[in-house]
């Protein structure tokens, strides 16, 4: 026999097959056999993996290093350096996406660690074609102990290990043998349902393809137990590798006696045939798939009586999932309580499920049960690509229903998924992104479903068309009144009348949805929009549909291409009254949806906003360019000068009326003026826009705080309409020792002092900044700037779970800041002043409703932070205590309660926007506000609701869209020493060149040509 | 397959044939393959390892490379270890020398002194 000393397995499932699996293979053994080394080296196809995003896989034995994404072009460096030299080829080992850090070892891949290969164990590791190898990692010694017991036995021993069937359904599998076996009638039938209909599902294709013969000693075993002697195996025709090697596995177990007459010796005959499915969802449905294999047509019937009872040709049969036989030798030969001894107390041993869609590690994972589902999405999955945030998680296919963020924590078993409203199903574990419409989610399970329905029964063949229907209707902009409760009731009745599971399931997907995203409906059919900007028909292009302030992208962007700024300018103003300052602060959520970004990069959308808006300011200054309407002779007040209350001042003053606007502090803007630090927002730029609103006739009274200079009451007699849009600045307080002590100071103080001119000398003082937003960040990078010798930023979260803009976190790093992530501070000492900062590390627990892992302190590991000046910046809430008995209905966090549509508080005449009804957001957000505002105050008024002035141009193409690869222009910024000694402004935007070749890249999918 | 004895045979036929994808516990040979190691003639020391090994049907050993270590002048170095023994390194290993390392220490467990340059101290 040859002496091999190394194996090198290469993948060989279909997933692999299709990234060229085969040919690297050949690439491999003909290179190898060029070198000479045919008689060291074996190559050996294994099965599937499951890391079939990284794919092709392949696997060097002895040392147990795991290849991913192999190229032919990459056979002959692998062969010379590591066949021939030992040496290991880095760059195709699998990189840790977090710290690039490459690992070597498949078992540390966190993505494998993970796991529980039971029914997989072989696959990866065993030729799949090689009965030899079956058997010498102990396979069919399952069958030989079996049939060393009475078929009595068997069952008692399946019943004891707690299998429940791994189709969908959950039923006890021993039980279900348990009838078949007691049933009267002959012969008895053992049927394999590998149909596997659910799209995106491959758990059973890969356990056939990478390990066949575990499927067939399983059922071999069932017929043994149950008195049969046939069994079929139920595959999928467009499983054509599967079937292949099915065949394969057949044949050499005839071949050794292993299938067919007197297995074994024990007078037990058994022997399997393949039938093939023709392509239709619902023969995964028992009784179909027992009807198709007779010849007849997929259609289900009632049951009782069960399979088990009377099945095929009407004698008894046992029909199950493929992964639930292939526990089945495993359980045979390690004992019912080893399988027992892995999962919950309901649902024992592990699960297969298939992780696809908006996901990292796309494939196969085999988890035990109670393993979690957050566990499963970020430390197996990898969690979601390009930072998307995770919305919901689909499991149990077009049968399921979806699971949102909050439920993160939930152990996944039969019991607690079918609590949450979905089904495990056979494994089907699909993620999505913020940028998925549920609603969209669900009329594409329905059209499957539908298309699928074999139309035996009417409340699915007709009741699942008149729910497609509605469903088709919302997302084309024809929503009703009415809709979600019709789609519930038809959902509900169809759920009980259904003839089959198929039936049964269909609106699960539509339900569960309904259940947890009723709001995404409900803006479909009242606002006639789709937020995630999938629904084609409720949006012109994706950067607009987000924005919510609604700014038209496309056309000024395109009118920047043309070279017309100052219309581009002007087309801007009309959605958003603040475009110099959201052209250097906005958090640009656009960008986040740019289609652009799936060619190359996004459109720097905010950095043009910038370009227009300086030229034009810079070429004609600050002027009103939209035309105001004739005096109403009706008077607003609005409290609170920041971009809320100004947007509104702006569109009411625009309508005619006249507005006033109270600031408590000496200068107007809000967070603006005394948030965001001059090294991002000059004051200059700031008062450009602030000039133009009040070039409108809107009357700013600076240093006048209502209820306080001026009383509520007087407001509320002398303006015909009021709009609170106080923002939040009071700072949390961290709730620790020591914050009394001379040097803390809070973080929208310390902001404030020194945008409003007050000297801050911090030289040589070691600052400790705390939190993870904007302010944070503000805060540690004008700490730099102010001498500071050492600032430390603390979170007690990770890096990535930080709220500020990555390109804030960024750029404080890059100015020598440092970040301190999973650290929290427990205690402010010194005497009289800060001396230090007690710290514990912190530990990652469970998720919370935001999709974050919880972290909790860590016993025993407190260290000390050398500071001088301490500033929390934890977060901020509105200081609405001096509204507090003005009968507006204020929420504990001092948020005021108001409609979300219309901003209306529970006083007529009275409204608020902005962060004090939000909590603290963003610049844009608090413009969508004050729009809304504006709108509602205008309609209680007696004018109309609509106060955005109507866009003059025209969606049509001006130039070709440009659609090769081309990267975004990148705007020119002060380097690091140019910018850490003072608060001129970092970054320097485009020129009018730079300009015109970005705005270019738009590919105006507002054009629907 | 007739009986379980028929099947325990195949099984442990086939177990030395896929040993090397599962198995750590057997004894390990590390033959230095830098360049220095393949110009000393390394490949050639393995190629007749690897042979002898098969002469003596001893297959649950496993065989992998390394890079120099650093002793180029003795290269091929060859690292042996027999588990629960502390590693072996012999130095100017040629064809010839690789066999007896293999029927002397492998096979009879008796590590062959006069060629030792270090032996691993596990203090």
């Amino acid at each position: 026999m040859e002496f091999y000393r190394s194996h090198i397995l290469v993948c060989s499932g279909t997933g692999c097959h299709a990234s060229g699996s085969i040919s690297l293979k050949q690439a491999l053994e003909s290179e190898i056999a060029r070198v000479g080394l045919d008689k060291e080296v074996k190559v050996v196809e294994t099965g599937c993996f499951g890391f079939c995003r990284f794919g092709p896989n392949m696997m060097v034995y002895p040392e147990g290093v795991f290849y991913c994404q192999v190229q032919e072009a990459d056979v002959p460096e692998l062969v010379e350096e590591h066949l021939v030299k030992g040496r290991v080829v880095e760059r195709l080992l699998y990189r840790e996406p977090e710290t690039e850090a490459a690992i070597v070892d498949f078992e540390e891949i966190p993505f494998f660690s993970k796991q529980t290969r039971v029914v997989l164990e072989n696959c990866g590791i065993i030729n799949p074609e090689s009965i030899n190898e079956y058997i010498a990692r102990d396979g069919y010694f399952g069958l030989a102990k079996a049939l060393e017991m009475k078929p009595e036995e068997v069952i008692e021993v399946i019943k004891k290990s707690g299998l429940r069937g791994r189709g969908g359904a959950g039923f006890p599998t021993g039980l279900k043998w348990e009838f078949a076996a007691k049933a009267e009638g002959s012969p008895k039938y053992v049927v394999c349902n590998a149909d596997e209909g659910d799209p995106g599902a491959f758990m059973d294709r890969s356990t056939i393809e990478g390990d066949p013969h575990k499927l067939l000693e399983g059922m071999i075993i069932c017929g043994y137990a149950i008195g049969a002697s046939q069994g079929y195996v139920y595959v999928r025709a467009e499983y054509p590798l599967a079937v292949e090697r099915l065949h394969k596995a057949i044949e050499d177990a005839r071949a050794l006696g292993l299938l067919g007459k007197n297995i074994l010796n024990s007078g037990f005959d058994f022997d399997i045939d393949i039938r093939l499915g023709a392509g239709a969802f619902v023969c995964g449905e028992e009784t179909a798939l027992l009807n198709s294999v007779m010849g007849g047509r997929g259609e289900p019937r009632p049951r009782p009586p069960f399979p088990a009872n009377e099945g095929l040709w009407g004698k008894p049969t046992v029909i199950n999932n493929v992964e639930t036989f292939a526990n089945v030798p495993v359980i045979l030969r390690k004992g019912p309580e080893w399988l027992a001894g892995i999962g919950t107390e309901k649902s024992k041993g592990t699960k297969v499920f298939a992780l696809a869609g908006n996901i990292n590690n796309n494939g196969l994972a085999e988890v035990p049960m109670g393993t979690t589902i957050g566990e499963i999405v970020f430390d197996i999955g990898g969690g979601l690509p390009d930072g998307k945030k995770f919305k919901a998680v689909q499991t149990g296919g077009p049968s399921g229903g979806c699971i949102p963020v909050e439920y993160l924590n939930t152990p996944v078993d039969y019991e607690s998924l079918a609590e949450l409203g979905t089904i495990m199903g056979s494994g089907g574990f699909v993620v999505m992104d913020e940028d998925t419409c549920m609603v969209d989610l669900a009329k594409f399970f329905l059209e499957f479903v539908q298309s699928e329905s074999c139309g035996k029964c009417a409340p699915c063949r007709i009741g699942t068309k008149r729910m497609l229907e509605i469903l088709q209707r919302i997302t084309r902009g024809e929503g009703r009144e009415g809709d979600i409760e019709l789609l519930v009731e038809l959902g509900e009745s169809i759920k009980q009348s259904a003839l089959c599971g198929l039936g049964q399931s269909a609106p699960n997907p539509v339900l569960s949805t309904i259940k947890y995203f009723r709001e995404e409906y409900e803006i479909h059919i009242k606002d006639k929009k789709c937020p995630a900007s999938v629904c084609a028909a409720l949006f012109d292009a994706p950067c607009q549909n987000t924005c919510p302030a609604h700014v038209d992208v496309p056309i000024y962007v395109d009118l920047i291409r043309q070279g017309r700024y100052d219309e581009a300018y002007e087309e801007i103003l009309r959605e958003n009254p603040f475009p110099v300052v959201c052209g250097r602060v906005c958090h640009h959520p656009c960008e986040s949806r740019c289609r652009r970004a799936q060619l190359d990069e996004a459109v720097a959308i905010r950095e043009l906003k910038r370009f227009a808006s300086d030229y034009a300011v810079s070429r004609h200054g600050s002027r009103p360019r939209l035309a105001v309407k004739a005096p109403t002779g009706k008077k607003v007040a609005v409290v609170g000068a920041g971009p809320a209350g100004l947007t509104a001042a702006y569109y009411l003053a625009l309508q005619g009326h006249a507005v006033t606007v109270f600031e408590a502090l000496p200068v107007a803007g809000g967070m603006l003026a005394v948030g965001i630090p001059k090294y991002r927002l000059p004051k200059e730029a700031l008062n450009h826009d602030i000039d133009v609103i009040k070039s409108l006739g809107v009357n700013i009274r600076t240093g006048v705080k209502v209820g306080e200079d001026i009383s509520w009451e007087r407001i509320r007699e002398d303006y015909d309409a009021v709009f609170v849009a106080i923002g939040a600045h009071k700072d949390r307080a961290m709730g620790i020792p020591g914050e009394d002590l001379d040097g803390v100071v809070p973080g929208v103080i310390f902001l404030r002092d020194l945008n409003l001119g007050k000297p801050v000398d911090l030289t040589g003082k070691k600052v400790v900044v705390v939190g993870g937003g904007n302010v944070a960040m503000d805060a540690a990078r004008s700490a730099r700037r102010l001498g500071a010798e050492k600032v430390t930023v603390v979170y007690r979260r990770r890096r990535e779970d930080m709220p500020a803009e990555p390109e804030e976190i960024k750029a404080a790093s890059e100015e020598g800041i440092a970040i301190e992530p999973m650290v929290n501070p427990v205690a402010i000492l010194g005497d009289g002043k800060v001396e230090k900062v007690r710290c514990v590390r912190m530990v990652s627990g469970e998720f919370d409703s935001s999709g974050r892992r919880r972290t909790y302190p860590v016993e025993g590991s407190e260290f000390d932070i050398e500071c001088d000046v301490f500033i929390a910046a934890i977060g901020q809430n509105p200081e609405s205590d001096v509204l507090k008995d003005t009968g507006l209905n204020i929420n504990r966090d001092g948020t005021f309660a108001v409609d979300p549509r219309t901003m209306e508080t529970g006083i007529p005449g009275v409204f608020a926007a902005g962060d004090c009804v939000t909590g603290p957001a963003t610049v844009v957000e608090a413009i969508e506000g004050g729009k809304k505002a504006a709108a509602a105050i205008n309609q209680y008024l007696g004018g109309s609701p609509d106060v955005v002035p109507r866009s003059k141009h025209i969606r049509k193409l001006t130039a070709p869209v440009i659609e090769e690869k081309m990267p975004r222009v990148v705007a020119r910024c002060l380097s690091v020493e140019d910018r850490v000694n003072s608060f001129v402004e970092v970054e320097l935007g485009y020129d009018a060149r730079e300009a015109q070749r970005e705005a270019q890249r738009c590919l105006r999918c507002d054009v629907k040509e | 397959m007739k009986s379980l004895e028929d099947l325990e045979r195949l099984k442990e036929e086939t177990l030395q044939d896929i040993r090397l994808r599962t198995s750590s516990g057997s004894p390990r040979i590390v033959i230095g393959m830098g360049t220095c190691g393949i110009a000393a003639g390394a490949r050639e020391t393995m190629l007749a390892i690897i042979d002898e090994l098969k002469v003596r049907r001893k297959f649950d050993v496993t065989i992998t490379e390394t890079g120099c270590i650093g002793l180029c002048a003795k290269e091929p170095i060859v690292e042996v270890h027999m588990p629960g023994q502390p590693k072996v390194l012999y130095g100017n290993v040629d064809p010839s020398r690789g066999r007896q390392i293999v029927v002397s220490h492998i096979v009879n467990h008796k590590p062959i002194d006069q060629w030792i340059i270090n032996v691993e101290d596990n203090s």
